[in-house]
């Protein structure tokens, strides 16, 4: 493949894009309320599945479907949000990855589920399963609406691109004013002390609440747009390791800065994709299967090498950074 | 006493084999400056954190302007107008003074979610709020590190911070732990003179803990002395001062049949 494929680098931004509103998400609770939630994952695989369970199975419609799965993904934050009041940081993230991990398990392990085949299986093994029913022409229709500015570069990645990107702006837009506003600085407040938030008559555990339910909102938002875009997912799409891309973008981008998360995502797609066309000589020598694993290897050599140069991010504050809590 | 405002009732805690507070009773006038003094371990601290919610009791009660506390939450207490300090100054070090000051105001819509993306910073209240931020830099002269971290600022200043912001909340009662550790003298001085206006110009109770004598002689109206978890005294400094069990808690007990009087200076 060519490395300026434009087919190519369209899904990539899509991908950085669905990453970037997850990372948000991640924001909304590390960042701003200081929760380490390590199960971030969590709230995309249940948007991801309530939406294609409702398609499939009860045949509701999509817009419904797509709205019930970031519902359920918003419940799951009240969820959460009960031991929170009563964990302290370190014992919240064990708590918060193991139960990203339950959901993950229990789908895989579930026939209503499709288990580990996913959403192609959940009618059983005997027939294929899709949700994209109604989706396709949609998506179809913005795509040859594009295709009259964009030519022959309109593809349905593209669509989904601008559809993503868009949302990922609204959300910035959201939550900059939020950040700003009275509100933001209670949730910050609790991520630096909060006995003192107490102290001061703030409700610690209603804004903690609202943070892991914006988060929800966020991550279950994330789950449905990664559905569409890839059209069949499986519980390995939901793997813990996507909630620590999505704490490598904050930190890529710099901590908290929340308009530092939208480059933290576009840089951790390029690092991550871009460097599959890594074919070049002396590269070539070596054969493809070792070297997807040296890829790895070089993403995370540069992942180190960035971190030791600029610990705080791109866009991160040093200062603030070397402050203690 | 008159006009009680807080009234701490036969309260107990403890901590596994611990008695921290063993039956403490006291009780607060409206407008008055009372220091809780007594030895390490006392159980000042405890007594604190039991009536600003920050712990409950195991018994006992807590009253403060007719309503029970000691089931309340620590920040609905606050909203009631009790705000507390700490003993070792909790400042929110990656954000500005300012940032820290402005917390404490009450009674600000933006910090509902519904209101926070419509109200932004530029609302009334915000504006408000921030010049009220500003006089009271100017009260604990800090304007010149408004904008730094609070991170930055030394052990001193934090302790200013976390007066001005507790003031911020506008309170009835402000609970002070220790308000003079680690400031310098003369920044010291000002305080106590803050502490001495705050009651004089707003009608605010305050409650202190404090180690120093002479701070404590000088601006109190009245004395409550703990040791080992209950009050063994209380009353005016002067009576306080000649007090023998608090001698006796301060110093020791004199050797049965040793022959100097306990003697103290003024």
């Amino acid at each position: 493949m060519d490395i300026f494929n434009l087919a190519f680098w369209t899904f990539v931004g899509v991908v950085a894009g669905i990453y970037g509103l997850l990372a948000l998400g991640l924001y909304v609770q590390f960042s701003m309320a200081g929760l380490p939630n390590f199960g971030h994952v969590a709230f995309m695989a249940l948007g991801a599945y309530t939406m294609a369970l409702l398609v499939i199975q009860s045949h509701v419609s999509l817009v419904l479907a797509a709205l019930a799965g970031i519902a359920v993904a918003m419940l799951f934050g009240v969820l959460l949000g009960i031991p929170c009041s009563r964990l302290r940081a370190d014992y919240l993230a064990i708590a918060t990855v193991a139960g990203s991990e339950t959901i993950r398990f229990l789908v895989t392990n579930s026939a209503f589920t499709g288990g580990p085949t996913g959403s192609i299986g959940m009618l059983g093994p005997t027939q294929l399963s899709t949700y994209t029913g109604q989706w396709t022409p949609f998506i179809g229709g913005i795509t040859s609406f594009l295709s009259t500015f964009f030519g022959d570069a309109a593809t349905n990645d593209l669509s989904m691109f601008f559809i993503v990107w868009i949302i990922v702006g609204v959300a910035i837009l959201v939550l900059w004013r939020m950040e700003k506003a009275p509100w933001g600085r209670v949730m910050k407040s609790i991520r630096e002390d909060e006995e003192a938030a107490k102290s001061l008559g703030k409700n610690v555990f209603s804004f903690k609440m609202q943070a892991l339910i914006i988060g929800g909102f966020l991550g279950g938002l994330a789950g449905v747009l990664w559905a569409l875009e890839i059209g069949v997912f499986s519980p390995d799409d939901f793997q813990p390791t996507l909630t620590f891309y999505a704490y490598l973008i904050l930190i890529l981008g710099g901590m908290n800065r929340l308009w530092a998360v939208p480059v933290g995502a576009v840089v951790f797609g390029i690092l991550y994709s871009g460097t599959r066309f890594l074919n070049f000589y002396p590269l070539s020598l070596i054969d493809s299967g070792a070297r997807a694993y040296l890829r790895l290897l070089i993403i995370g050599v540069v992942l180190v090498a960035l971190m030791a140069v600029r610990p705080q991010g791109m866009f991160g504050n040093r200062k603030e950074m070397l402050l203690e809590k | 006493m008159t006009d009680v405002q807080l009234s701490v009732e036969n309260i107990t805690r403890s901590f596994g084999g611990v008695q921290a507070v063993n039956g403490a009773r006291f009780e607060v006038e409206r407008g008055s400056i009372t220091a809780l003094i007594g030895p390490n371990g006392a159980g000042k601290t405890t007594a604190f954190n039991l009536i600003s919610g920050f712990l409950h009791p195991d018994s006992g009660c807590v009253r403060f302007e007719g309503r029970r506390l000691e089931k309340m939450a620590p920040y609905a207490i606050a909203r009631h107008g009790l705000v507390r300090t700490f003993q070792a100054p909790r400042v929110l070090t990656r954000m500005s003074v300012m940032e820290n000051l402005m917390l404490g105001a009450p009674g600000q819509p933006g910090e509902r979610l519904g209101m926070a993306w419509l109200v932004g910073s530029r609302s009334k209240r915000e504006k408000e709020v921030r010049a009220q931020a500003e006089s009271m830099l100017e009260l604990v002269r800090m304007t010149h590190v408004a904008n730094e971290y609070a991170g930055a600022l030394s052990g001193g200043q934090r302790k200013l911070l976390e007066f001005g912001r507790a003031l911020m909340a506008s309170p009835q009662m402000v609970l002070l732990d220790e308000p003079l550790a680690g400031v310098a003298p003369k920044l010291g001085e000002e305080l106590l003179d803050h502490i001495v206006s705050l009651r004089r110009d707003q009608g605010v109770t305050v409650l202190l803990i404090e180690h120093d004598m002479e701070t404590v002689m000088s601006i109190s109206d009245r004395v409550v002395v703990m040791d080992e978890g209950v009050v063994i005294a209380s009353g005016p400094p002067e009576d306080i001062q000649d007090n023998e069990r608090v001698i006796e808690a301060y110093l020791g007990k004199l050797k049965p049949g040793s022959a100097a009087a306990p003697t103290t200076t003024s």
